[in-house]
Order: structure tokens, then C-alpha cells, then sequence
């Protein structure tokens, strides 16, 4: 069960090679985060799992079948997807936008803007903001609409396309924490891509790094990553020598005060 | 104006098949101003020869092709469906840039995140890229709109009867103000259409944000 990518390459007309054989298995109810800087291919990678881009070598397999055996649209009918901002449709109002994915599945509309009421809820929402457009709200609740969106059709598998990067840090950290209640909640599969290692570390089980074109360069848990990097270049990517990754702690009073690289208090030892 | 009190009733009919005349050609030009626009936009090897074939037809002299269209469809040459052909050749032709520079405008970020969201072919072309590129689309109909109904005038020089029958038959008979009552309704008839255009436009566009002139209010530490 799970999603694995069995040695998938993409290699586009040109020459450009986007992945050279990348092979991971994500298992069912958990999250990987996929983080590398532009040129990683982990956009790529994600958008081979809902079929906007058929690798040119290997498989993704859903469940132990192949993707490409399935209907492109029926499949991501079944896939949550969490594009970047600007990925939600302008002309049509929030609850229509969350209602997208069940009514071209055919559910009767009324029945899936209820639902969608409940789903906008269901992410920190107002359910009074369904009237409006896109447009007429924040970054941040449009990117909770997207979310809700991405769940309306009840998927066992999410996509999210780096979900919280373009709002601010303040409201990203939010959108996170709300991540991490849903996923707690629900219990999805979920394949985030992202270039903030910060956000990789706080909301995936386990987190795969990735150098050019897709090459793995470590992959484990957050804690493992971090307390081993696998060499300099993973070291340097999630900025394991960073002043607030480089922790000590000072005894005051008798209570242990953990403090960063710059002697920041950051909290007590328990 | 005692010209119009006595010809009140016949200069009414005229309007009316004058806007029976236009309305179908308006119709026309946008479904296949639309389906040219949609060809050009998605297939760039095709884009320059619609696009030049567009200014070709739009070219062509309108009293030479009110002759030829009967003879290739083979109606009568006075058959309202003659002129309804030429304008209708003319309003596409006019249209088609606009209806390609439409789709063009269309976010390619959310086709994409519709696409992945599970739209179909057909599902993007009438959720998506249609009613998104309506707000660059009505500016070409309104456009088209006003100078089919100027065109239609030109059917009554081959005897098609609409308010340019005003025209030929006011320049015949010289009475000045025949001609400028079919110049004036024509006109009020042209504006009066484009108006329901933009009403149209704003129907179809809910999501686009007014641009009443509403002037935004001084900021508090300017006031004093």
C-alpha cells in the first residue's frame, strides 16, 4: 500500500534530464516531504503520482498498480492536490472552488457545496466566506480553501505543491500547524514538495533530500537527518551548523536553560 | 421631422429586420471567432495562418462579396442569409485576434491547478478557459457588435431592406432628413447593443472587481 516510485527517470525532448532514477516508497498514512533546491526535479517527481508527467523511465506505482494503467482524469479526481497560490479558480466563489472536485464527479451540486460548508469548517474557515472569490481573501485563507479543496472528494492520497510558500512566515507557521491537526485527524498520504527544510522537519514522518535531477542524497526521519547528515551537502541543506540547529544549554539557578549558537534563550531542559 | 411622423411605422421595420439582420451575424461571428481564437491559441503552427487569413477576409471588399456569397452557397442574391454570411465573415475575421489574445490571457497556473484537479478536455475548455477569457473576449464583441450593425446598411445597395434602405432610398429621392434618420437610428441602434454587451459582460463576470470611479478617501493624516 503506499505510493512508491519504483527507478523513475524524466528526461525531456531536449536532453534535459529532470530525474535520473528515483526510487521511494512513501508508505500509506504517512507524510514525505521532498525538499531540494530548483533544479531538484521534486516538482517533477510529485506530478508524476497524479499523471501531469509520465516519466520516461520506471513506474509510480498507487497501491501496487502503475499509474499509467489508469485514466489520467479519474486519477486525479482521486488525488488531493494543494498547487501554489494562484491555483484556485477566480471566477468561482469559495464554496463552488471546493466544491469542484465532487460536482465534475458528478455529485448534485447543492449536496457538494453542503459539504463544502463543512470542509471549509473543517480547515479554520468561516463557512460565511463561502460567497465570496478568491480574490476577496488573504493568501493564507486562500490556501486553507485550497486545502479543503484538495480534501472535498475524500482522497487517501494529498499532493501538496510547496502549499504554504508564498504567504508570510507568520501565517505559514499557522497553515502548519492546521497540516498538522488534519493529518492527525484524517490521516492521509501525503507527498509534500518544498524548498524550506524548516517546514519539511515539522510536518513529515520522513523527509527525502534531494541534489540535482532527483538524485537522492539522504532520506530518513527528520531527527535521523539531522543528527547524522549524510555529508556536506545535506549538512549544509537543512543548516544543520545553523545557529538555531546548534544548541547548548547554561544552568541558572539550578534549571537548565537551552540556548542557541548565539546564546538566545530558546527554553528549558526538562 | 414631419419626414419621421409619416414614416414612423415603416422606419420601425426597418430597425427591426435591421436587427434581425445583425443579431444572427453577431451570434455567428462569436461562436466561430471562438472556435478559431481556441485553434490558434492551443496549436502555435496554426496561430499565424488563421491570424493572416483573418486579415485576408476582413480585407475583401463588402459589395464584391454580397455578390460572390450567393453564388458559392448558391441562395438568391437578395436572400438575408447573404448578408448574414458576409457580416458574419466580416465579424469573425474582426474577432478572431481578440478571441485568441482571450484564451492567451487565461492564468496558466490555474489551468494547470485545474488539470490536476481533475478537469477534463472538455471540463477546462467550458469552466475554465472559457468563462475566464470572457472579460478580454467582450471588448472584441463589443467591437463587433457596433460595426455589424453599421455593415448591415451596405445589404440595402443590393437591395436586402434593413435602415440603410433610408440611405439609398434618401440619397435617391434627396430628402435629407430620410437619410439622417437612417444614419441616427442606425447609430443609437449600434450603441444601444453595445450597452447590452457590457450589461452582458458583467452578467458573465461576477468575480471581476467593479471599476466604478470611486475615489478612495484622503488618507486621516491628510485631512485637517
Amino acid at each position: 500500500m503506499g505510493i512508491e516510485f519504483r527507478d523513475v527517470g524524466k528526461t525531456y525532448p531536449g536532453g534535459t534530464v529532470a530525474v535520473a532514477g528515483f526510487s521511494h516508497v512513501v508508505p500509506s498514512h504517512t507524510t514525505v516531504a521532498l525538499v531540494g533546491s530548483s533544479g531538484s526535479g521534486k516538482t517533477t517527481l510529485l506530478r508524476m503520482v497524479n499523471r501531469m508527467v509520465d516519466p520516461t523511465s520506471g513506474a509510480v506505482l498507487i497501491d501496487d498498480q502503475d499509474v499509467r494503467e489508469l485514466d489520467k482524469v479519474a486519477l486525479r479526481r482521486r488525488i488531493g492536490y494543494v498547487p501554489q497560490a494562484g491555483g484556485l479558480l477566480p471566477h468561482r466563489t469559495v464554496v463552488d472552488n471546493v466544491a469542484t472536485v465532487p460536482v465534475l464527479g458528478g455529485t448534485p451540486r447543492r449536496a457538494a457545496r453542503a459539504a463544502a460548508a463543512d470542509l471549509l469548517a473543517l480547515v479554520g474557515l468561516d463557512p460565511s466566506l463561502g460567497r465570496r472569490y478568491p480574490a476577496q481573501l488573504s493568501g493564507g485563507q486562500q490556501q486553507r480553501v485550497a486545502v479543503a479543496r484538495a480534501l472535498a472528494a475524500d482522497p487517501n492520497i494529498l499532493l501538496m505543491d510547496e502549499p504554504f510558500g508564498a504567504v508570510d512566515p507568520i501565517v505559514r507557521r499557522e497553515l502548519q500547524d492546521e497540516m498538522l491537526r488534519l493529518q492527525a485527524e484524517l490521516g492521509k498520504t501525503v507527498v509534500i514538495v518544498t524548498h524550506d527544510v524548516d517546514e519539511a522537519f515539522r510536518l513529515a514522518d520522513e523527509v527525502v533530500v534531494l541534489r540535482a535531477g532527483g538524485v537522492v542524497a539522504q532520506s530518513g526521519t527528520p531527527k535521523n537527518i539531522l543528527a547524522a547528515p549524510a555529508d556536506a551537502f545535506v549538512r549544509e541543506f537543512v543548516g544543520a551548523d545553523r545557529p538555531d540547529r546548534t544548541l547548548s544549554t547554561s544552568e541558572i539557578d539550578g534549571r537548565r536553560v537551552v540556548v542557541d549558537a548565539n546564546g538566545r534563550p530558546l527554553g528549558i531542559l526538562q | 421631422m414631419t419626414w419621421l411622423q409619416n414614416n414612423a411605422a415603416w422606419v420601425v421595420e426597418l430597425a427591426w429586420r435591421h436587427l434581425l439582420l445583425a443579431l444572427p451575424a453577431i451570434a455567428a461571428s462569436v461562436v466561430l471567432a471562438v472556435a478559431l481564437g481556441r485553434v490558434a491559441h492551443r496549436r502555435p503552427r496554426l496561430r499565424q495562418p488563421v491570424l493572416a487569413l483573418a486579415s485576408v477576409v476582413y480585407a475583401v471588399p463588402a459589395l464584391p462579396l454580397l455578390i460572390v456569397v450567393p453564388l458559392v452557397l448558391s441562395i438568391p442574391l437578395r436572400s438575408p442569409l447573404t448578408l448574414v454570411v458576409a457580416l458574419t465573415l466580416y465579424g469573425t475575421a474582426l474577432l478572431v485576434g481578440t478571441a485568441t489574445d482571450a484564451f492567451d490571457s487565461v492564468d496558466g497556473q490555474v489551468r494547470d491547478a485545474a488539470t490536476a484537479t481533475g478537469h477534463g478536455r472538455s471540463a477546462l475548455f467550458w469552466r475554465v478557459d472559457l468563462p475566464l477569457s470572457v472579460p478580454v473576449l467582450i471588448s472584441g464583441v463589443r467591437v463587433i457588435t457596433v460595426s455589424t450593425v453599421s455593415l448591415v446598411t451596405i445589404g440595402a445597395l443590393v437591395g436586402i431592406s434593413s435602415l440603410g434602405t433610408l440611405l439609398t432610398d434618401g440619397f435617391q429621392r434627396g430628402i435629407t432628413s430620410e437619410v439622417a434618420i437612417g444614419v441616427g437610428v442606425t447609430m443609437a441602434l449600434a450603441l444601444a447593443l453595445d450597452a447590452l454587451v457590457v450589461v452582458l459582460g458583467r452578467v458573465l463576470t461576477p468575480w471581476q472587481p467593479r471599476r466604478r470611479s470611486v475615489r478612495a478617501p484622503a488618507p486621516p493624516e491628510l485631512v485637517r
